[in-house]
């Protein structure tokens, strides 16, 4: 019982750690595929944090607040998308002129707005129990008895995995990533379908910033994303872009830092930082394994333009 | 012609100077909706800077971004986004921390600090080895691994320093303090020969990438791994020592914030240069003489906004948020400039 009991919490308590960057990974996945990197995840994940904790804070709407973070993420994937596609800029500085600016906007704006009050939303119940299945041993809890966004994300994993594998959309996306000059001559919009992915990607990443501070934490704290939106691209990259994958990866890897949070309530005498440490070196070890053979799209950075070889 | 040729030498300045306004114009506007006079502010964000106290300690935070952008100088003109700045600083530094007691014991003064110097050049070095060694025999993308080590090693450092290498003298999480005779010996009011060392390393690196044999060929690298291999240029070595000696360079300046700075190595600490230096060697397009200059502004601005901070309660992200817009700016411009002159030619 003891133990069915530690894994169900473990699974559960993991699942709901993860989602924030399986969120931009997933999104980043699209863009990946598109042909676009944008290092500026880790700063739009802030904003989806920033904007959707204090639109929720000031209305007491937690809904609201979980829009206000995807159109955050999404205005700002418009802009990365006008810089990068239409005016062709480096994308490896604009994504980090973003993720500067964006560290540096929602950190001004919560130091201003709250001081160091440390707002934090009402503890409310936060998890949708669906009936009967969230009686099952084990599975229920885990998978049935969680925030309304975990359920979302977890639907939104089969579907985007069928429309980037089983659509002529998603084939036109892959298509876009690997060769724009033939999908261009096939009569594909390349800046269109560019600008669709690098805005789908700011919204996940906005959702999964705003699931950070409304889902999981109830407080925003400057910095809050800890590096999980280029962790969210290595995932995606780690997952071959493929939903599924990106999937189990962004599991254990939450595993690993619930497992940190876990042994710190059970008083195991171990520092949390040496745990913490654990993913990042897992990611690593991940990356020399499986990276290797991993081809990136080929048109991963480069803007495209009609008529060049 | 020769025209067209001043205008191009001059493009990334007047991009860069517009850059500066339009982040500067963008911050008054975001000041002005909040309810703060943006002349007041932008006042006490210029005034902090002057006076004897205001250009030393500009002079003393300019420092280890002069260091990282050396090395930054390096590894981006080897075509290499080595952004792993902040991890190997903090792996520098902490060694720094740890060995000075030790070193300090047995050794005079100035050979302790060239030793321990080393010590956080070579430590830093040794933390890029990994993503160096997957990114130039397995074609691994540096930019996720480097900053991977960036987190592995706050957390690293940050468990060595409460754990294993922690002064138990002491309560806060520390290594010991370092005794002020044995620090960084200093030039005026503060200032120590670390800054000359940056001063030394940027313009040094200028030189060599422009006036010599191997710094011409990393830029061959840099441009094309194909030129590069079809000239019979050792990519894979040169390409590895850029990546170590910008390791290395970030690797100095966390031993300069120990010996020169702080005199120790405290629980969770992370300065966080990197996109700092990143940014402002790519504004500078690798001058030296303007790596220089920004340094010196990016640190006058941050002085600036603790000032703000102080004086007006303006939280001090104001200048990160100008440090972004800069960024953004100066690439944006820069398109534009090329637009406009195509435009004129045709």
């Amino acid at each position: 019982m003891e133990v069915e009991a530690f894994i169900t919490v473990l699974l559960s308590a993991s699942l709901r750690a993860s989602i924030p960057m399986l969120l931009a990974a997933l999104g980043e996945a699209y863009n990946e595929k598109g042909g676009i990197l944008n290092l500026g995840i880790e700063g739009m994940m802030l904003g989806g944090a920033f904007s959707g904790f204090a639109v929720a804070l000031i209305t007491g709407s937690v809904f609201l607040g979980f829009m206000t973070g995807v159109a955050v993420g999404a205005i700002s994937g418009l802009i990365f998308a006008y810089l990068s596609v239409t005016l062709k800029l480096d994308q490896i500085i604009t994504g980090i002129g973003f993720t500067i600016l964006m560290v540096g906007l929602t950190g001004f704006l919560y130091r201003y707005f709250y001081g160091r009050n440390f707002p934090t939303l009402g503890v409310s119940k936060k998890t949708l129990a669906i009936p009967f299945l969230s009686k099952i041993p084990v599975i229920g809890p885990v998978l049935f008895d969680q925030h309304v966004v975990v359920y979302l994300t977890l639907l939104l994993i089969p579907l985007l995995h069928w429309i980037l594998f089983h659509t002529t959309f998603g084939l036109n996306i892959r298509a876009v990533g690997e060769t724009p000059g033939a999908a261009d001559a096939a009569g594909v919009n390349v800046a269109q379908i560019r600008y669709l992915v690098a805005v789908f990607a700011g919204a996940m990443a906005g959702l999964g910033g705003a699931f950070l501070s409304l889902g999981n934490l109830s407080l925003f704290v400057p910095g809050e994303t800890q590096g999980i939106g280029y962790i969210a691209i290595a995932m995606a990259m780690l997952g071959k872009w493929s939903p599924y994958r990106v999937f189990i990866g962004a599991w254990l890897f939450g595993m690993v830092e619930s497992l940190a949070v876990g042994l710190q309530i059970i008083a195991v005498p171990v520092q949390p930082e040496f745990i913490l440490m654990l993913p990042y070196v897992g990611v690593i070890v991940a990356m020399v394994f499986l990276a290797r053979n991993a081809r990136l799209p080929a048109k991963l950075m480069l803007p495209y333009e009609r008529g060049e070889r | 012609m020769n025209e067209m040729g001043w205008t191009e030498r001059l493009r990334p300045y007047i991009s860069l100077m517009f850059a500066i306004i339009a982040s500067f114009t963008v911050g008054a506007f975001l000041l002005w909706i909040l309810g703060i006079n943006p002349l007041r502010a932008y006042q006490v964000l210029f005034e902090a800077g002057l006076g004897k106290l205001g250009i030393t300690q500009t002079l003393i935070k300019m420092t280890p971004l002069l260091m990282i952008s050396a090395g930054l100088m390096i590894v981006l003109s080897a075509g290499i986004w080595n952004l792993g700045e902040d991890g190997q600083f903090l792996i520098g530094a902490i060694l720094v921390g740890v060995a000075a007691p030790i070193i300090n014991a047995y050794l005079p003064k100035i050979p302790a600090l060239l030793i321990l110097g080393m010590i956080g050049f070579l430590g830093g070095a040794a933390w890029a080895i990994i993503p160096a060694v997957l990114r130039i025999w397995y074609g691994l993308n540096e930019i996720i691994t480097t900053i991977m080590t960036d987190y592995l090693a706050i957390y690293l450092t940050s468990w060595l320093v409460k754990g294993p290498f922690r002064d138990p003298s002491v309560i806060p999480p520390q290594t010991p303090v370092i005794p002020l005779v044995r620090r960084i010996p200093q030039i005026w009011g503060g200032v120590h020969i670390g800054l000359i060392i940056g001063v030394v390393a940027v313009l040094g690196v200028h030189f060599l990438m422009r006036n010599s044999t191997i710094g011409w060929k990393i830029l061959v690298v840099g441009k094309s791994i194909k030129t590069a291999v079809h000239t019979g240029i050792p990519v894979a070595r040169l390409s590895m020592m850029a990546f170590l000696l910008s390791a290395g360079f970030a690797g100095l300046a966390g031993a300069n914030g120990v010996l020169g700075v702080k005199g120790l190595f405290q629980g969770d600490w992370n300065p966080a240069y990197g996109f700092t230096a990143f940014a402002l060697v790519y504004m500078a397009r690798f001058k030296g003489g303007t790596v220089i200059f920004l340094a010196y502004f990016f640190s006058f601005l941050l002085l600036g906004g603790q000032m703000m901070s102080l004086r007006l309660g303006t939280p001090v992200f104001f200048v990160t948020i100008l440090e972004g817009l800069m960024l953004i700016f100066f690439v944006v411009n820069e398109y534009l400039f090329q637009h406009v002159l195509e435009r004129r030619r045709s």
